[in-house]
C-alpha cells in the first residue's frame, strides 16, 4: 500500500503548488514590498522629525515640497514612458526649457492668445517626441546621443529665440491669465471634498483588495474580523498620527494636477491595447514583435507621449515661476531619472511604475530637505541623492538577478 | 595508470525542475576511441556534452578521467570542445587566434614577440598536418578550415580527448566529410574523439563505436563494424511513432488556400513553394540551419523574402506564430500568465474609451489555461517561473486565444515531456480540424508524424515536394535526414 502511494506522488501536484497557494504566495509577496515602502516612508517622516525636533513633522511644509516638486515629477513621467519600452529619453529637459519660454515669450511677447500657446508649447514636445522617435526606430541612432542631440537642439533654439536671457512679464503689456498664475501658486487649494471622495476610494480599494492576501483556509468570520482590524488600524494612525485631515486641506491644485496625471498614465499603461504593448516591448521586444505588437509604432507613440509630458512639465514651470530662464530645466533631468528608476524598487519588483515613480521623487525631495533642515550643508544634499539613486539601482538589479 | 585519459561516467542523472532529462547515463570511454554520439533531438545529449563541459552540473552521477573524480572537463586541458560555434574572430589572423586566451608571449614590458607567437602558431598546425600560412585572416578560410584551426588550437594546449558537438551539421557535405576525415586521423594517432551529430553517414564511415541517446538513457552502444544505416534508424526510432491514439484527421474535400508561397528566395534560401490550406496540418522539417524556421517567419509575416510573392487569401488574414526559441523570443519574464496569453488578442476585450475588460480577458484567458492544464492554474502567476512544457503551454494559448486563420508553430515541443506532448500533438489536429491551417517547422521527427498530413523537408537549401505522411515510414524520414 505505502508503495502505490509513492509511486502516485509526483503525478498528483504538490498541494504546495495548488492554484490558491501560488496565488496567495505572489499576493504576500507584492504585500511585503508595499509595506517595505510604507515602513521606509514613515521611518524617513518619523525618523527627520524627531532629529528636527519635530520641524520637519510640519505638514504644511512637507506639501509645499511635493507642491514644488511637482515639475520634477512630471519629468520623471516623461522619462517613465520611454524607459518603459526599454528606451532613453535626454530630451525632456530641453523640452521643458523650450515649452515654458514658449508659454512665456508667445504671450508676453508676442501677444498670441493664451490657449493658442498652450497648444503650441504642447505641440513642441509632440514635435520634438517625433523626431527622437524617428531617430531611433527608423535611422537606428542610439537613443543615448539622439535624445541628448535633440534635447540640445530644442534648448539651444530656446536660445536663440529668447536671446538666451531671462523672459518674463512687464508691469505693463500681456500678462499671464490669473488663473493660470494662480493655478501654479501653492495658496491655492484643490476642494475638500474632491480629496476626500478620493481617500475613502483608496481605503474602498484597499479593503476589497485586501481579500488576495487572505491565507487558505481561514473562516470567513475571522478573515473579516482581521480585515476590519487592519483598516481601523491604518485608519487611527492617518488620523491620530498623521493629521490626515491636514494633509487633505493642504492638497494645492497643483498636486491635484499631478495625482490627476498620474492615474491617467496607470490607466492608460495597464487598461489600454497601447499600455500592455509598452509593457511586452520593455520585457521582451522580439517576443512582442512576434507576439504582433507593432514595436515600432509603439516605441515612436512612446518618445511622443514622453514629449507632451516632458512640454506639460514646462507648461507648469511657467505656472510656478512666472517667467522662462535658461537652462531652466535642465538641472530637473537627474532627479526625474532618479524618480523613474527609483520606481523599480518602490512598491515594485524590479519594473518602472507610475506610482513608484511619484513616490520616489518625493522621497528623494524629502531625504534632501530634511538633512537641510536638520542642519546639514545643502552643499551635500546632490552627494546624498547621487548616492540613494545608485543604491537603488543596484539593490533593484539585485532583486532582478535573484528572482 | 600514468597520463591516462579513459573518461568514466556514471549513473549520471540530470533533471531541469520537474523534467528528467538524463536518466542515469552509464559510459567509459577509452583512449583511442573514436565514438559517435547520436540520439534524437531533446534525447538529451547535448545536456550530455554540456555537463561534461561544465555548463551545467549534474544532478546525481560521477565523472571520472584517467580515474580521477571531477566535476566536469572544464580545467582540465587533456580534454578540449568544438562546438558548432567555434569561437574564433573572424577579423583576427590564425596566429591572433591561436595566441587568444593564452599566456602572451612578450619582447619586453607590454610589447608582444610577434615571431615567437608565429611560430607557435606554425608548430600547432603542423602538429595536426595542417597547412596553412598562419598570418592568413580566419574569414577568408573555408568552413572546414576554420573547423581545423580550433581543432589545433585544443590539441595545442594538449587536449587528447576532443568532444565535438555538432560541428559539421553547417559544413558543406565536403567540408564535413574534410572534418571527420582528419578527425579518423587524430584517432589514429592516438586520441580520443566524441562526436556528436546527426548524419548518420558520419558515424557510419569514421567512428568506431556508436551510442544512442533516447529519452535520457543509453539505449545502445555498440561497435560500428557491422553495423549499416538501417541499423543506426532503428537505434533511433525504436521508441516513436508507438502509437499517439488515433487522431482526428480533416476530412477530405474542397480545401480553401489560405497562404501561398510562391518562388520565395530568402538569403541562399530557396525556391520555396509551398500551400496551406485550411484544415490541413503541413510539416516541414530539416537540420539545424537549414532554414525551416525562416520559412516559418515568411509565413507568419516577421521576414520578408527577397524575392518571390507570398499570397494571402484575403486581406486581413490572421496569423499567429510559436516561435522557436520560448525564452528569448515567446515570453515576457517578469509579466504574469495573463498578460503573456492574452497580448495578441486584446482587441477582443476593447470597451468603453478603448480600455480593456479585466473581467471578460481574464475570464477567457482562464479558459484557455484550464483547457491547456496551465500548471500552476494561478493566472497572476509571472511568466519566468513556469516550467519549460507550461511556457510552451502559455505560449501555445496566446496563439490559440487570438484565434488566427492561420498558425505557425515552430517546434512545437522543444523540451516538453511526454505527456505533454500527446497534449499538444491532440491540440493541433484539433485547430486543424475547427478549420485553421496549421504549419509545423520542427526538426523533431516525431512531432511530424504524429500531427501532420503532408510534410516536406529543406536540403540542398530547397524545399523539396510536400509527400503524404502516409506514405513514409519513420525510417525513411530519418534516412531523408
Amino acid at each position: 500500500m505505502a508503495n502505490t502511494t509513492d509511486q502516485a506522488a509526483p503525478e498528483t501536484p504538490r498541494v504546495a503548488d495548488s492554484k490558491e497557494a501560488v496565488q496567495f504566495r505572489l499576493a504576500r509577496r507584492e504585500l511585503a514590498e508595499t509595506s517595505i515602502t510604507v515602513v521606509a516612508f514613515l521611518a524617513i517622516y518619523v525618523g527627520f522629525g524627531i532629529w528636527t525636533h519635530g520641524i520637519f513633522f510640519s505638514v504644511a511644509a512637507r506639501l509645499l515640497d511635493i507642491h514644488s516638486s511637482v515639475p520634477v515629477l512630471l519629468l520623471g513621467l516623461a522619462t517613465l514612458v520611454t524607459l518603459m519600452v526599454g528606451q532613453f529619453d535626454l530630451s525632456v529637459a530641453g523640452i521643458a526649457t523650450a515649452s515654458t519660454y514658449a508659454v512665456i515669450g508667445l504671450t508676453v511677447k508676442q501677444h498670441w492668445p493664451f490657449y493658442t500657446v498652450i497648444i503650441v508649447a504642447l505641440g513642441l514636445g509632440v514635435a520634438v517626441g517625433l523626431v527622437n522617435g524617428v531617430l531611433v526606430q527608423r535611422f537606428k541612432v542610439n537613443a543615448f546621443i539622439a535624445t541628448f542631440a535633440t534635447g540640445a537642439t530644442i534648448a539651444g533654439l530656446s536660445d536663440v529665440y529668447s536671446g538666451d536671457t531671462f523672459l518674463g512679464a512687464g508691469t505693463t503689456g500681456p500678462q499671464l491669465p490669473k488663473w493660470f498664475v494662480a493655478f501654479g501658486s501653492e495658496v491655492h487649494k484643490a476642494p475638500n471634498w474632491l480629496i476626500w471622495i478620493g481617500v475613502v476610494a483608496v481605503f474602498a480599494t484597499l479593503f476589497v483588495g485586501l481579500d488576495r492576501v487572505r491565507p487558505p483556509g481561514w473562516a470567513q468570520t475571522r478573515w473579516l474580523t482581521t480585515k476590519a482590524v487592519v483598516m481601523i488600524v491604518a485608519a487611527a494612525v492617518l488620523v491620530f498620527a498623521l493629521r490626515i485631515w491636514e494633509w487633505v486641506n493642504g492638497v494645492s491644485w497643483l498636486i491635484l494636477f499631478l495625482i490627476v496625471v498620474g492615474l491617467l498614465l496607470g490607466i492608460l499603461i495597464r487598461h489600454t491595447t497601447y499600455g500592455r504593448h509598452v509593457q511586452a516591448i520593455g520585457s521582451n521586444p522580439t517576443a512582442a514583435l512576434l507576439a504582433g505588437v507593432k514595436v515600432r509604432r509603439q516605441v515612436m507613440k512612446t518618445y511622443v507621449l514622453g514629449g507632451v509630458i516632458a512640454a506639460t512639465a514646462g507648461i507648469i514651470l511657467a505656472a510656478t515661476q512666472g517667467s522662462a530662464t535658461p537652462e531652466l530645466a535642465s538641472p530637473l533631468l537627474l532627479p526625474a531619472f532618479s524618480a523613474a528608476f527609483l520606481s523599480t524598487v518602490v512598491l515594485s519588483d524590479g519594473r518602472f511604475t507610475v506610482a513608484g515613480t511619484i513616490l520616489g521623487g518625493i522621497f528623494v525631495t524629502w531625504v534632501g530637505v530634511g538633512l537641510v533642515t536638520g542642519g546639514v550643508n545643502p552643499n551635500w544634499v546632490n552627494v546624498i541623492n547621487g548616492v540613494v539613486l545608485i543604491a537603488a539601482v543596484a539593490i533593484s538589479t539585485a532583486i532582478r538577478a535573484r528572482r | 595508470m600514468a597520463g591516462s585519459y579513459d573518461l568514466d561516467v556514471s549513473k549520471l542523472h540530470k533533471s531541469f525542475g520537474p523534467n528528467k532529462v538524463l536518466k542515469g547515463i552509464d559510459l567509459t570511454i577509452s583512449e583511442g576511441e573514436f565514438v559517435g554520439l547520436i540520439g534524437p533531438n531533446g534525447a538529451g545529449k547535448s545536456t550530455f556534452i554540456k555537463i561534461l563541459a561544465g555548463v551545467y552540473e549534474a544532478s546525481s552521477g560521477e565523472i571520472r578521467l584517467g580515474g580521477q573524480a571531477i566535476r566536469s572537463l572544464d580545467g582540465h586541458p587533456e580534454a578540449g570542445f568544438i562546438h558548432q560555434d567555434l569561437g574564433l574572430v573572424d577579423a583576427l589572423t590564425i596566429t591572433e587566434n591561436l595566441c587568444l586566451g593564452t599566456a602572451p608571449k612578450r619582447r619586453f614590458g607590454p610589447i608582444l614577440d610577434k615571431r615567437a607567437e608565429r611560430r607557435a602558431a606554425e608548430q600547432a598546425l603542423s602538429r595536426i598536418g595542417l597547412e596553412l600560412p598562419v598570418d592568413t585572416l580566419l574569414s577568408s578560410l573555408t568552413p572546414a578550415e576554420k573547423t581545423l584551426v580550433a581543432v589545433a588550437r585544443v590539441m595545442d594546449r594538449g587536449a587528447r580527448l576532443l568532444v565535438v558537438d555538432e560541428a559539421t551539421s553547417n559544413l558543406s557535405p565536403v567540408d564535413a566529410r574534410r572534418v571527420v576525415e582528419f578527425l579518423a586521423a587524430t584517432v589514429k594517432n592516438g586520441s580520443t574523439v566524441i562526436m556528436v551529430t546527426h548524419k548518420l553517414s558520419e558515424v557510419l564511415e569514421a567512428t568506431s563505436r556508436v551510442v544512442a541517446i533516447v529519452e535520457g538513457q543509453i539505449l545502445s552502444d555498440a561497435p560500428t563494424k557491422g553495423l549499416d544505416r538501417a541499423a543506426l534508424v532503428q537505434m533511433l526510432v525504436q521508441q516513436e511513432t508507438s502509437g499517439h491514439g488515433n487522431l482526428p484527421k480533416f476530412g477530405d474535400g474542397a480545401r480553401e488556400t489560405l497562404i501561398e508561397l510562391r518562388d520565395v528566395h530568402l538569403g541562399n534560401l530557396g525556391p520555396v513553394n509551398l500551400r496551406l490550406d485550411a484544415g490541413e496540418v503541413i510539416g516541414i522539417s530539416g537540420l539545424m540551419g537549414s532554414g525551416i524556421h525562416d520559412i516559418a517567419f515568411v509565413v507568419n509575416g516577421t521576414l520578408k523574402p527577397d524575392r518571390g510573392d507570398v499570397v494571402l487569401s484575403r486581406s486581413g488574414l490572421s496569423r499567429a506564430m510559436v516561435p522557436p526559441h520560448r525564452e528569448s523570443q515567446g515570453g515576457f519574464g517578469e509579466l504574469p500568465i495573463g498578460a503573456n496569453m492574452s497580448i495578441t488578442a486584446l482587441q477582443r476585450w476593447r470597451r468603453f474609451a478603448r480600455l480593456i475588460d479585466p473581467r471578460r480577458e481574464k475570464q477567457d484567458s482562464e479558459q484557455i489555461m484550464t483547457e491547456l492544464s496551465v500548471k500552476p492554474g494561478f493566472i497572476g502567476t509571472p511568466f519566468e517561473v513556469l516550467s519549460g512544457g507550461n511556457k510552451q503551454k502559455v505560449i501555445f494559448g496566446r496563439a490559440m486565444l487570438s484565434r488566427p486563420d492561420v498558425y505557425i508553430l515552430c517546434e512545437p515541443t522543444r523540451g516538453v515531456d511526454v505527456g505533454t506532448r500527446s497534449e499538444i500533438y491532440r491540440l493541433i489536429r484539433e485547430l486543424a480540424s475547427q478549420g485553421a491551417a496549421v504549419l509545423v517547422a520542427s526538426s523533431d521527427a516525431e512531432d511530424l508524424f504524429a500531427v501532420c498530413d503532408r510534410l516536406a523537408l529543406v536540403s540542398d537549401r530547397q524545399l523539396q515536394p510536400l509527400r503524404q505522411v502516409s506514405e513514409l515510414t519513420p525510417s525513411e524520414l530519418e534516412m531523408m535526414v
